[in-house]
């Protein structure tokens, strides 16, 4: 819902190396069904999708700002490579 | 964290809005109960479904979607609602 701009000051002020996407419609937040209609914007949530394009993780609300369950989706696929 | 796996990518969405966008400058009646908050919604996605194709923008004005990445990276997408705030 930021701009493309305010995100490159965000991207800029922590440093990220990944892409910082910007929702400025709200269409992935409603396409995803985070996007909360009663305040106007959306919940956190990390979602882990794999190569073919299937979700393979969802985490949702407060606990989505921990890495710890995509950290462990990730680790799946480590695993599913190895075998 | 991520640079275990050099095939895996992530997409920071933010989704940040003005915490100050929601203030009412209306006080609530005094003898009003307070409103239940509602529920945050909860996705309709499963695991096992396809991720919903999307196009976004990124910091450098370019667009990124999903299906870039089909085929070649895992992808880990993370919406950050309230980006600037502290919360």
């Amino acid at each position: 819902m930021d701009s493309s701009p305010a995100n490159r000051r965000f991207a800029e002020d922590i440093g990220v190396k990944f892409p910082l996407l910007s929702d400025w419609k709200r269409k992935a937040v409603k396409d995803y069904g985070v996007y909360n209609e009663a305040t106007g914007y959306g919940t956190r949530a990390t979602f882990v999708v794999d190569k073919d394009g299937i979700i393979k993780h969802i985490e949702e609300g407060r606990t989505a700002v921990d890495p710890t369950g995509a950290y462990q989706a990730c680790n799946l696929f480590e695993k599913k490579k190895a075998n | 964290m991520l640079n275990r796996s050099a095939s895996l990518l992530l997409l920071l969405v933010t989704l940040a809005v003005s915490a100050f966008a929601q203030q009412t400058t209306t006080p609530a009646p005094p003898a009003a109960a307070p409103a239940p908050q509602p529920a945050p919604p909860r996705t309709h996605l499963k695991v096992g479904q396809p991720a919903p194709e999307f196009t976004l923008t990124d910091t450098e004005g370019k667009e990124v979607k999903l299906s870039d990445f089909k085929g070649k990276k895992n992808v880990v997408l993370a919406f950050y609602v309230l980006a600037f705030t502290g919360g």
